[in-house]
């Protein structure tokens, strides 16, 4: 008896050592992004899912984000290693003395986009705005966004009306405003399905169509483990931007669809896959288009966005830490 | 009193923000995670006028939010105060009921009420309302034996004395109850405006939320910290001298 407890006492230890060493070559990680789990983080899911950091011996802990967990405090507070934030949050943290850089740029497209009922007129110029009751969120981007457009297009603030809007949708379907600020590939899905369901169609206002390429969501870290950590800098990316490939590839779309479900459970089946296949359209608009390419001529335009609307003091030469 | 609470807050708000940059030096944090003294003295200069506005915006909710609590509470309370089957029924419901999370609530008020004056007004009250019930059905449910007792005997009770009676023995009670549950409306107000509303101070701190500036939002608490300060301060002077009056009155005695 004796004899049998010491055998399993000795397999139970070298199992331990065993796993720990096994462990122990692995770089753990933290990946903050800037939203809750859903498809419009599908590569991000898929890229932990399929095991992709592991072959590249990382241990990566994707996390979620929201409008308090943001990924640059915590790339300075040493909470996270890598993160994802737009364009507008980098640009104001380098005004702010932010060490930063940016490692991909993965929505091509901004998803973030205006949806309006299909039995108004179509919005075919700036000029279409004129008389229209508008959402925006003040303080967000797309407020940012907007008055760009509005200043391009001549429009004053007496020409449209203005209404400060949140996540409730309601204002919207009592028809109170009529052009509501929605990201392209989440609620705009959702609402979009919403409507339909009620016989209404819906139409997508693009400020991209009009010529404001305001950059979105990026991937970033810091200027320290960029010059410090090349290495594990380029690993993760390899691995992350392989799953972001594969999570966008039509074959692999039942596979990344149970992958994005065991995180996002508020959603239902079918207005996933409408989710993913919209997030394809922003993240790859064509099979021309490698994943995570920087396009930095919309970058230096939301920068000059930015200085216009007075929301940083001066150029931060947001170019120069662009690292594609 | 007042000035008490001014420099009490001020010495609070000074050991935080020199706390915070303390951090900011000690690891070296850029301006963006936490604001230097000269940004947050730049913001201040740039915001002052509309924060002023956006925190009486909020103080006159909470003002009034916090009238109409103090009314809801002493109108239950005084109902609830019996030992009847009513008044413990009232009881007992106030005490779950306040166990329910408001700012759980808080979404469902904006989507029926929407956005404006009144959802602020409801839920500031709903926040301060609770605590302030509580403490008012403690004391009204709790009898001045000895002074009660005369007027038993001799049949002169009425519910309007009875009140009366509990309310002056209890006074300290009530004015500290009073003044603190203004913080909670103010909370209740900034809470609302912070999850839906349209104006306020609560709503300029999620705009600089968006905007990851954090000198805004130490600007927007230290407005919020000095205007609430002054209307406890207040509230607790006013409540001193009807004390006062009421010792005085008494002969100089008061619980």
């Amino acid at each position: 008896m004796k004899k049998q407890n010491f055998i399993i006492l000795w397999i139970f230890l070298f199992i331990a050592i065993f796993s720990a060493a096994s462990h122990a070559d692995e770089i753990e990680l933290n990946y903050r992004l800037k939203w809750l789990f859903n498809t419009s983080v599908a590569g991000d899911i898929y890229a932990e899912a399929k095991g992709y950091f592991k072959d590249t011996g990382l241990k990566v802990n994707v996390r979620e984000g929201s409008p308090e967990k943001n990924a640059i405090n915590e790339l300075e507070l040493g909470h996270a290693d890598f993160g994802v934030a737009s364009a507008d949050q980098v640009i104001r943290a380098l005004d702010k003395g932010a060490k930063i850089i940016v490692l991909a740029q993965l929505f091509q497209v901004n998803p973030m986009q205006w949806i309006y009922r299909a039995d108004q007129p179509e919005i075919k110029t700036l000029e279409d705005l004129k008389g229209r009751n508008i959402g925006i969120t003040f303080g967000g981007n797309d407020e940012t966004v907007m008055n760009t457009l509005f200043a391009k297009a001549g429009i004053t603030k007496k020409d449209v009306k203005i209404t400060g809007v949140r996540f409730d949708f309601t204002p919207f379907f009592k028809r109170d405003v009529e052009v509501w600020p929605v990201y392209f590939n989440s609620q705009g899905v959702i609402l979009k399905s919403k409507l339909e369901k009620e016989g209404e169609k819906v139409y997508f206002f693009n400020p991209a169509d009009f010529g404001v390429n305001f950059v979105a969501n990026s991937v970033i870290t810091s200027e320290k483990a960029w010059k410090s950590r090349p290495e594990i800098v380029k690993n993760f990316m390899a691995a992350l931007l392989k799953g972001w490939e594969a999570a966008m590839d039509p074959a692999n779309e039942t596979d990344v669809l149970v992958a994005v479900k065991k995180l996002d459970k508020e959603s239902n089946d079918e207005l996933r896959r409408l989710q993913l296949i919209a997030t394809r359209e922003l993240i790859k608009p064509s099979g021309a288009v490698k994943i995570g390419t920087i396009d930095k001529e919309a970058w230096k335009q939301t920068e000059t966005i930015m200085l216009t609307e007075k929301q940083i003091k001066q150029p931060v030469h947001v170019e120069t830490i662009l690292k594609n | 009193m007042l000035f008490r609470r001014i420099y009490q807050f001020l010495i609070v708000y000074s050991i935080g923000l020199i706390s915070l940059l303390l951090i900011k030096a000690g690891l070296s944090l850029s301006d963006y995670v936490i604001p230097g003294f000269g940004l947050i003295l730049e913001t201040l200069g740039q915001v002052f006028d509309t924060y002023f506005l956006d925190v009486m915006n909020t103080m006159s909710v909470t003002v009034l939010g916090q009238c109409v609590s103090i009314a809801m509470a002493f109108g239950v309370g005084i109902a609830g105060r019996r030992s009847s089957w009513m008044g413990s029924f009232i009881k007992v419901t106030a005490y779950n009921i306040q166990a329910y999370p408001i700012v759980a609530l808080a979404p469902i008020i904006f989507i029926l009420l929407g956005d404006g004056f009144i959802s602020r007004l409801l839920i500031a009250s709903m926040i301060c309302y609770f605590p302030l019930l509580l403490s008012v059905l403690g004391i009204m449910a709790t009898p001045v034996e000895d002074i009660e007792h005369f007027y038993i005997i001799t049949g002169r009770m009425r519910w309007q004395l009875e009140v009366k009676i509990r309310a002056f023995e209890n006074l300290s009670k009530l004015t500290t109850v009073i003044s603190g549950s203004a913080t909670l409306a103010m909370a209740g107000t900034i809470v609302a405006e912070f999850i839906a509303a349209n104006a306020g101070i609560g709503y300029s701190i999620r705009v600089a939320l968006y905007q990851s500036d954090l000198a805004k939002i130490l600007i927007a608490l230290f407005m919020i910290g000095i205007i609430i300060s002054i209307y406890q301060g207040c509230l607790e002077t006013l409540g001193e001298q009807i004390k006062t009056r009421w010792s005085d009155s008494k002969g100089g005695n008061t619980r």
